[in-house]
């Protein structure tokens, strides 16, 4: 079975005797908690038939004057094509998570702007690994003994002892204490200064940090191959991301150093890829105008009540966004499609109750560095994302 | 808190009356810190009351022996999350499991530890290099544990 807990998509989990075997805890939550707290078709808060809330979401989307689509992390490739087409029809806004989480680190790799590489041949032969604003430990549990820092490959024999690693933080994290033998923790208070240092050192000039980056640029030159996995403490910590990137392809002059997006939701990467093919750009599009504006993020539509309707999916903004600005959601006509009762969903003027994407529903998914992943449900439940999302699409 | 063997051997009588069978209470105090022997081979202590109170110490510190495993592994399931560093650092699971753990995937029986239901669990300790005569003190699991979720009794 793949487990869809996070973006690591893991393929060795197993059930055998009612014991979920290899799973971290983030995963084994995940599935323990499966039929718990479970949604209900509603509308207006009333119990109802799944066919009658899909038949009033289709009245609201399509009565709606600026409506937006927003979520879709959670969920298969196929049903986010689908939702793509949704929001052409309705020339709606549409929206993920990324724009507020690593959106533009993909960005960046998907328009070949940085090196980037799989994780199958990082644990292969990457030499150093380099986590910068990441801490694995609690977002993807099983990135380092899976795929980077532990695991044995075809030229590092030896796991780890054949791997330098170098953990970039504020404050020293659980990742940060592996950092032993053969590694280097750097505390940095700005990140802007240590993507200087780092500009600084190329140029043969000593910054703040001039001592840590000496070291890691002479280990990183001492391969051939080497790994850079970002975490939203980078995105949050440097003003300024194109010039994180303009450091990465200046280090690539000296010494090869790919970058690969450490951990988010399990298939983020695969919706910005969906709606960059269709459209070129990742995320916060407005088919309405045909482009993408940083106007167009959820977050900034909710601020500015620009719409009227919204087609949640897999997503419980209500919980995740600041609450300042999500509670504009209770103003709005809402759509819920999601397996769980979420704090939305209890809000919300139509739910409809989907199935768990990767247990209860099958389809592909794309892994953060990303290789597409065919999933293997335990059980395949007829009403799930693509099957609600297809109905929808009919209606309109 | 990790046990010594100096600690115990300071609450023990200290007569190296070799009633235990012991040449030395030190010696006493390192078996019983190996699961060798047990504190009740001590027969002065039980049975005089003046050791009372040193007796009362001892069982004390001696408590987290009876959850320690006999390569003296002690796992706080409650700060473990199943990340798997220890399954896949693990010297061991390299040359039983080469397409399993060796490469980060941790599938085997044949292993000492596992993820169950997200939380590590000692499978088949008697392959572990630190069981036996002719253990080694290797501490690979612990030193890579983010958490300290594993230690040892000697720390």
């Amino acid at each position: 079975m793949i487990c869809t807990g996070c973006s690591c998509l893991c393929d060795d989990v197993e059930i055998r005797d009612g014991k979920i075997l290899n799973a971290c805890y983030r995963g084994y939550k995940v599935y323990s908690k499966l039929s718990e707290n479970r949604a209900r078709a509603l509308v207006d808060r009333r119990e109802v038939s799944v066919d009658d809330a899909i038949e009033k979401a289709v009245e609201i989307l399509g009565q709606a004057k600026n409506p937006a689509l927003y979520g879709f992390d959670t969920t298969t490739v196929e049903a986010q094509e689908v939702a793509v087409k949704i929001a052409e029809k309705l020339n709606a806004f549409i929206d993920d998570n990324s724009s507020f989480c690593l959106g533009e680190v993909v960005e960046a790799i998907l328009k070949k702007d940085v090196p980037s590489t799989t994780l199958e041949d990082v644990r292969d032969q990457a030499y150093v690994i380099f986590y910068w604003g990441a801490n694995p430990y609690s977002s993807a549990p099983r990135h380092m003994s899976k795929f980077t820092y532990y695991p044995r490959g075809m030229k590092r024999l030896k796991g780890y002892e054949d791997r330098f690693l170098v953990v970039v933080d504020v404050r020293r994290s659980e990742t940060a204490k592996l950092a032993k033998k053969n590694a280097i923790f750097i505390k940095v208070e700005s990140d802007d200064e240590l993507v200087e240092s780092f500009n600084l050192a190329l140029e043969g000039k000593a910054g703040k940090y001039a001592k840590e980056v000496g070291t890691v640029i002479t280990e990183l030159k001492r391969s051939d191959f080497n790994a850079m996995f970002v975490g939203l403490g980078l995105k949050y910590g440097v003003r300024n991301l194109d010039g994180f990137f303009e450091m990465i392809r200046k280090i690539n002059r000296v010494a090869k150093l790919y970058l690969i997006p450490s951990a988010f939701h399990s298939n983020m990467r695969g919706f910005n890829e969906v709606l960059f093919e269709k459209t070129g750009s990742i995320n916060k599009f407005s088919f309405k105008e045909q482009r993408s504006d940083k106007l167009f993020a959820f977050t900034e539509l909710l601020k500015r009540d620009e719409i009227d309707a919204v087609l949640l999916l897999g997503t419980d903004p209500l919980s995740s966004i600041p609450f300042e600005i999500s509670k504009k959601i209770m103003r709005i006509k809402t759509v819920v499609v999601d397996p769980k009762m979420s704090l939305t969903a209890k809000i919300a003027k139509v739910v409809v109750p989907s199935a768990f994407s990767g247990f209860e529903s099958s389809g592909t998914m794309v892994r953060s560095d990303g290789v597409r992943k065919r999933l293997e449900p335990i059980e395949e439940k007829e009403v799930n994302d693509l099957w609600i999302l297809k109905k929808i699409s009919e209606g309109l | 808190m990790p046990i010594s063997p100096m600690d115990i051997y300071k609450l023990l009588p200290k007569t190296n009356c070799k009633k235990c069978g012991e040449m030395t209470c030190m010696s006493f105090a390192f078996k019983l810190l190996n699961k060798e022997k047990k504190l009740e081979d001590c027969k002065p202590l039980f049975e005089e009351k003046k050791y009372e109170k040193q007796k009362e110490k001892l069982i004390e510190i001696l408590k987290p022996l009876e959850k320690a495993k006999e390569t003296g592994l002690i796992v706080n399931e409650d700060l473990c999350n199943g990340c798997g560093n220890c399954v896949v650092a693990c010297p061991v699971h390299v040359e039983r499991d080469p397409h399993g753990a060796m490469i980060g995937k941790i599938s085997s029986d044949d292993a000492i530890l596992r993820i169950e239901n997200g939380k590590v669990r000692v499978l088949n300790l008697e392959i572990c290099r630190r069981y036996g005569k002719n253990r080694i003190l290797c501490i690979v699991c612990r030193e890579n544990c983010p958490t300290d979720a594993i230690s040892f009794l000697e720390g």
